[in-house]
């Protein structure tokens, strides 16, 4: 009888000894999790992958360097901060379980994000059912701070009404009043057309559109439409990944030849993943680093310039001043109680530093959007600097492109 | 009591009991009470696409199109209809299991992977009408605007909505309700018929039993098991969206009933569990999670075909 070697490595043995340190693998930061108590945490949910990437990776680095600019003055209340990146995926439900997830597991004292529209309004409704302080940075659809709007809830980067009304006089009087719009079928792009369709009207103009699923790699199908309607303006709402391919395939079709392109957002992120070619038409752009004369925007744009490599873009700034935002009206009121920030931050107004614009933009009390400038301008192919591919032609005044606060449908409740 | 039946006494009690005191351990390893009731929600999906894939042998790759049904019927319920989380319960779950019975009828003919390919096309048709119909179901920003609320038990209230550990606790019930509900039905004979069917479908044939009927029974329930898993989960995130009822979110439910054991009643509710830690976990660490759990994934399948459980209870036995 041959006797089996008994303390000998089996294959089971490995294979249960590799499952055990898997296993620990697991539970490991479960614990270590629990023991940091000390930092003030911020949870920062952005859709990392999906077509709009690039901008929530913009978002997340100008969010560090602002988080590591708090910290090298002292924190918040002398305690550091701490940045949670969280990625929603371009998806709501995920976004959802990912704010949920920062609020119940992280105990996070504020939440901001999300990049995409849809995603912003469901995350609104967790923020405010668990009474979380929330900056939504770049999702620009109007509900976030219309007939959706809620205490707790404030916008750093523009409505789609105040890009649309900022543009839209800009199309009519070059172009012409009859337009197609490419619009991608969520609620940013639904409301980025509404606002436009209903200035269109007042003007006396006439429009048609395609809705067009996220992530939709060809667009032939709906620039043949766009192309039979034989419009002055094509108005290309798509946002992301998506305008960059719908943009290259506007000007391979020759299209730019028989019609002006343009629209609300071409944002730098984009302008540098499209051609030459196809770096054209009239668009707004949120923040600018280019502005000679206004105080710290040269200094931002060379530190982000350091990280990233390029010059500072809109959603650089949008994290920046989200994180700055909520860290400075902490250290004001020296509390982290969600309704007194919320109450003081209703007309704040952003100091220089973190404004880095003409003037100074404040949260307006009845709809807590940031009135910030929105600069009209063309794109075109670089000038000089490689990042100089957009020349701003008329600032407008954030109070001026918003309209009054009542017509926006924002009546907000506070908490009693 | 032999000494078998016994150890399986012991083993269901250890699992009830880990059940009922998730909230007290699952805290101090630094989870949360919400993650628990996610796991438990999952879990019973994937015991429903199980019940249909581990006993009668049939294989659907388009269950989360009853999963999201159910959601979207709790959801509406409360938005539209009345603000009462039972009624949205028995809504979401009839929504669910009525659809899947109406279509199943059209779907028990086939088998192997015919049957997969169709379940795919038509959980693809309810993904698509939930995507476009924006008025009614919010189209791909979800559907909005409705909270799961307080049970009225007659003499208290049960707060659901804010205090965790309730909320937990109501789910551990309607799970312990739908787990024992699937239990009995595998105990009677119709289930040991299922069993039949799936160990061999022409034996069993020419035994007399009506095997298509037998699979669209099945089918059915499952179905309805799965609408109810859909509708808590409308619950859990006071939010329901077309993700839900994608083809990949019924790949995820398969992969959990898999990696837990497919021939084993518990399994599927351990490999939910692995699936929705460690996604809460590594999603925090890296967006390249999935390729990770993939990977898991592929070593379960290579290396304990019998699923995780499968390998725990031959290493005890």
């Amino acid at each position: 009888m041959v006797q089996r070697k008994s303390g000998g490595f089996g294959r089971r043995r490995v294979l249960q000894g590799a499952a055990a340190i898997g296993a620990s693998q697991l539970a490991a930061p479960f614990i270590v999790s629990a023991l940091g108590e000390v930092p003030i945490k911020v949870g920062f949910v952005d859709p990392l992958t999906g077509s709009l990437s690039l901008q929530a990776v913009s978002e997340v680095e100008g969010a560090r360097y602002g988080t590591a600019e708090i910290n090298k003055k002292g924190g918040i209340m002398g305690r550091p901060v701490e940045l949670l990146v969280e990625d929603s995926a371009n998806d709501v439900g995920t976004g959802v379980q990912k704010t949920r997830k920062l609020i119940e597991r992280d105990q996070v004292s504020f939440i901001i994000g999300d990049v995409n529209s849809g995603i912003a309004i469901a995350m609104a409704q967790v923020t405010s059912e668990k009474k979380i302080l929330h900056i939504v940075s770049g999702g620009h659809t109007d509900p976030i701070t219309g007939k959706n709007c809620t205490w707790n809830v404030f916008r750093i980067c523009n409505s789609t009404a105040m890009d649309a009304n900022a543009i839209a006089s800009t199309l009519i009087e070059k172009f012409g009043k009859r337009w197609y719009f490419l619009t991608p079928d969520y609620a940013y792009g639904h409301s980025v057309q509404a606002g436009f369709e209903k200035l269109l009207k007042a003007a006396g103009g006439t429009s048609a559109a395609s809705l067009v699923p996220l992530g939709t790699p060809d667009y032939s199908a709906y620039l043949i439409q766009a192309k039979a309607y034989a419009p002055q303006v094509l108005i290309n709402v798509m946002g992301g990944g998506d305008q960059v391919s719908s943009l290259k395939q506007f000007v391979q079709f020759g299209l730019d030849k028989q019609m002006a392109v343009g629209g609300t957002l071409f944002e730098l992120e984009s302008i540098r993943a499209v051609p030459d070619g196809a770096r054209v038409g009239w668009w707004t752009m949120e923040w600018w680093w280019d502005q000679p004369g206004v105080p710290h925007v040269a200094e931002f744009n060379a530190s982000m310039k350091k990280i990233t490599g390029a010059s500072a873009t809109a959603r650089n700034w949008f994290g920046y001043a989200s994180v700055q935002t909520l860290a400075t009206i902490a250290n004001q009121e020296k509390t982290l109680d969600s309704v007194k920030l919320a109450r003081a931050l209703a007309g704040f107004k952003l100091p220089p530093e973190i404004a880095l614009q003409p003037g100074a933009p404040a949260f307006r009390e009845g709809d807590h959007e940031l009135m910030s400038t929105v600069f009209v301008g063309e794109a075109h192919p670089p000038k000089g600097d490689p990042d100089n591919m957009f020349t701003v032609h008329n600032p407008v005044p954030g109070e001026k492109a918003a309209g009054p606060a009542e017509a926006t449908g924002c009546k907000i409740r506070w908490p009693a | 009591m032999s000494a078998k039946q016994s150890r399986k006494l012991i083993v269901l009690a250890a699992i009830w009991i880990a059940l009922i005191l998730a909230p007290y351990w699952m805290v101090p390893l630094g989870g949360y009470t919400a993650l628990a009731t996610r796991v438990l929600v999952l879990g019973l999906a994937a015991m429903s696409v199980n019940f249909l894939l581990g006993f009668t042998g049939v294989l659907s790759f388009g269950h989360a199109a009853w999963f999201g049904l159910g959601a979207y019927g709790a959801g509406l319920t409360l938005k539209f209809l009345a603000p009462s989380t039972p009624l949205a319960l028995v809504l979401g779950m009839l929504l669910g299991g009525v659809c899947g019975a109406v279509l199943g009828t059209l779907l028990v003919r086939r088998r192997g992977v015919y049957f997969a390919m169709v379940t795919i096309a038509f959980g693809q048709v309810f993904y698509y009408i939930a995507f476009q119909w924006s008025s009614l179901t919010g189209g791909d920003d979800g559907l909005r605007g409705f909270e799961r609320q307080p049970i009225d038990l007659g003499l208290f209230k049960l707060d659901i909505l804010s205090d965790a550990n309730a909320f937990y606790y109501f789910v551990l019930f309607c799970f312990a309700l739908a787990v024992g509900a699937m239990g009995f039905i595998l105990g009677s004979p119709f289930g040991r018929t299922m069993i039949a069917i799936r160990e061999n479908e022409r034996r069993a044939r020419f035994l007399g039993i009506p095997i298509e009927r037998h699979i669209w029974i099945a089918f059915t329930l499952s179905c309805f098991f799965m609408g109810f898993a859909g509708a808590l989960y409308a619950l859990v995130n006071n939010f329901a969206d077309p993700r839900g009822l994608h083809y990949s979110q019924s790949g995820d439910f398969v992969m959990m009933a898999v990696m837990g054991g497919m021939r084993n009643f518990w399994g599927p509710l351990l490999g939910a569990a692995v699936f929705v830690v460690v996604q809460d976990y590594l999603s925090s660490v890296t967006v390249n999670w999935m390729s990770f759990l993939g990977l898991l994934f592929v070593l379960v399948v290579l290396f304990f075909p019998r699923g995780l459980l499968g390998f725990l209870q031959r290493g005890k036995a």
